[in-house]
């Protein structure tokens, strides 16, 4: 039966999807760079969209919820899987109320005056059922896939108001995002990158390297040697992993020190983050990722020695100076503003 | 104050919104201006005799809700009608906002974790309940909190619930900081910038725990959030710095000591409110939408 093709269909691509995330994260599979896994959760939304049973919006919104749920619980340090589905939330929800009418999609937050004025304790069911909202809900998903695509371009192309001729810009590891950055401005600038290697992985080296062929000047330090040459840097510029709800950063570890080097030279510090790598969590506690401990080679020490090998690291809010995301530049006490317009309150629990 | 000796729980700002609407109620006027003027002495009358900062702010929210109902129906009757059933509605509301504050701030506590709190605050009582509630070990340091001692107050409740609690002298703040992990206070009102009004003692609280790097976080309910917008100490009004009973009774003002501080909202890490968990300055940006 062709119906159930599709869901067995559907199933496979959902399984592959989730032993794809787990592989990524411990290492032994290929890195993916984040915006390839927000484009690939979005289109298998899209997909669950198209292809699974559902009658109502409330019944998708729990579909994707239970599919989410499982995605975040194969690589809950892949907070970008989370983010698209909490953007689909948003459109379903939204879809829902154009389709009803109901002026109330810009009043869906909580807030002090919807106390005061709204009708009722009613919950909206979203029971309703409307033909045309696949249809709305898929083409709105289109057009978040292509705002994915062109995120990294749009960050890119503001890198010519912020970098100026002879600058010193220290950066750390590897991003996509200051790189194409970077590059964009070294069309017309001539600046000389440091490029701290951020041990253990050394993903500073091949940021090095993919620079270096793009013409610009770059010089990689090891870690230790960040504070020491910071007082002849004029600019801070890395990317993220995550952007926190109160403004913070969950980045690579090693980037916590970046910081507050900066800090201490007054250097302003600049993150490239693209708006999907914003999630509606706050810090919580300090959890250490394990997964990745070959990189100690053997040796007798090994059994008497624990190894703690923390891949991410909390910046507080106060040590950045500007987020430029595909949307402009904001300062860190404005995220919470940004966030509450991409998510409705309601999902930041799935 | 009739109500609020029935309930000892309830916050002064809901006992001051219940007994407006019994107002509301029994009010035999016939206009709408003469209702909102007759409102307006009635909340005056409850600042008389207990001048709050929660309870003008939640008197001042009564009176904006009523004048945004006003808006809608031209009958008088039909509109009271609509009033007091929006006016339960909101009560409904609220009664419900400090359990949704529990329910985000808990998180927050780990296992083992040791904290640090400033006198007497309902709120703070009830996020301690229900982290003691999942099963969270954790300690606790209150201050004294003199002129009143509400500390201690604080103490027997949390002992109630077999936290293990020590009670500081409000001079020891400095000291026991460096044992503590993180800082939760209530508020008695939130102000327009993201800073707060609470007992006296939470300023000092504030600049040590931020000297320790020290999170400092603020738990209050969202009726709280008030339009005033302090630059410094002295620019509060007296009318919350002092009991009632003292402005009406004593002549020189200078020689009293204030009841309230304001802490500036850079010293706050984070606040939990019932519209969610919000930066210092998300807080005007709720206020504005409230009030334009």
């Amino acid at each position: 039966m062709p119906g159930s093709d599709k869901e067995t269909d559907l199933t496979e691509r959902i399984e592959a999807f989730l032993s794809d995330l787990k592989r990524g994260g411990s290492g032994t599979g290929p890195l993916r760079g984040s915006a390839e896994t927000a484009r690939e959760t979005t289109a298998l939304l899209r997909r669950i969209t198209a292809q699974a049973r559902w009658s109502s919006a409330g019944d998708l919104m729990e579909i994707i919820r239970k599919e989410g749920r499982r995605m975040t619980a194969a690589q809950p340090s892949e907070t970008t899987v989370g983010n698209m589905i909490r953007r689909v939330l948003k459109i379903i929800r939204e879809e829902y109320a154009r389709s009803r009418g109901s002026s109330e999609e810009t009043d869906q937050q909580e807030s002090l005056h919807k106390l005061l004025t709204s009708g009722g304790l009613s919950e909206e069911n979203f029971r309703q059922h409307f033909a045309a909202l696949k249809a709305n809900v898929i083409e709105a998903i289109n057009e978040l896939l292509t705002e994915l695509e062109g995120t990294t371009d749009n960050i890119a192309m503001q890198a010519l108001e912020h970098i100026h001729s002879n600058e010193v810009i220290m950066t750390i590891g590897r991003s996509r995002t200051v790189e194409a950055f970077l590059k964009d401005a070294a069309r017309k600038r001539k600046f000389h990158v440091i490029v701290a290697e951020c041990a253990p992985f050394c993903q500073g080296h091949e940021m090095a390297t993919s620079l270096s062929k793009a013409g610009i000047e770059t010089t990689v330090i090891t870690d230790a040697a960040i504070f020491a040459v910071m007082s002849r840097v004029n600019k801070v510029i890395i990317g993220t992993q995550t952007v926190l709800a109160n403004g913070g950063l969950r980045a690579v570890n090693g980037t916590h020190t970046l910081a507050l080097a900066a800090k201490h030279h007054s250097t302003p510090l600049i993150v490239c983050a693209p708006m999907f790598k914003l999630s509606p969590q706050v810090r919580r506690e300090y959890t250490i990722n394990n997964s990745n401990n070959h990189f100690v080679s053997s040796g007798e020490i090994l059994s008497k020695v624990n190894v703690h090998c923390p891949v991410f690291d909390y910046v507080p809010p106060e040590l950045i100076t500007l987020f430029i995301s595909n949307i402009g530049g904001h300062a860190p006490s404005y995220i919470y503003r940004l966030m509450s317009e991409l998510y409705h309150p309601e999902d930041h629990e799935l | 104050d009739d109500n609020q000796m029935k309930d000892p729980d309830m916050a002064s700002a809901v006992a001051a919104i219940r007994t407006l609407l019994e107002f509301l109620k029994r009010d035999k006027g016939e206009t709408i201006l003469g209702l909102r003027e007759s409102l307006t002495s009635a909340t005056d009358c409850l600042t008389g005799v207990d001048s709050s900062v929660a309870v003008s702010s939640g008197g001042e929210l009564f009176l904006r809700f009523i004048s945004l109902t006003s808006l809608e129906h031209q009958d008088l009757s039909r509109c009271k009608k609509v009033m007091e059933e929006r006016g339960e509605l909101f009560l409904e509301k609220i009664s419900m906002s400090r359990a949704k504050v529990a329910k985000l701030c808990h998180t927050f506590i780990k296992d083992g974790a040791k904290i640090l709190t400033h006198s007497y605050s309902r709120v703070v009582l009830r996020v301690l309940e229900k982290a003691a509630a999942e099963k969270k070990r954790f300690s606790v340091y209150v201050t004294e909190s003199q002129p009143d001692a509400a500390g201690r107050q604080m103490a027997e409740a949390l002992r109630k619930l077999n936290v293990p609690v020590t009670v500081v002298l409000d001079a020891a703040v400095g000291y026991v900081l460096e044992k503590v992990d993180l800082v939760i206070v209530g508020a008695e009102g939130v102000v327009e910038s993201g800073g707060i009004i609470n007992k006296i003692g939470t300023y000092q609280m504030a600049v040590c725990s931020k000297a320790h790097n020290k999170p400092f976080y603020v738990v209050a309910e969202s009726f709280k959030f008030v339009r005033l917008y302090p630059l410094n100490q002295q620019d509060v009004p007296d009318k919350f710095k002092y009991k009632a009973d003292t402005l009406k009774t004593v002549q020189n003002l200078s020689e009293e000591h204030p009841m309230i501080d304001y802490t500036p909202p850079s010293l706050i890490t984070l606040l939990f409110t019932d519209l969610g968990v919000l930066t210092p300055s998300a807080v005007s940006d709720e206020l504005i939408k409230l009030y334009l």
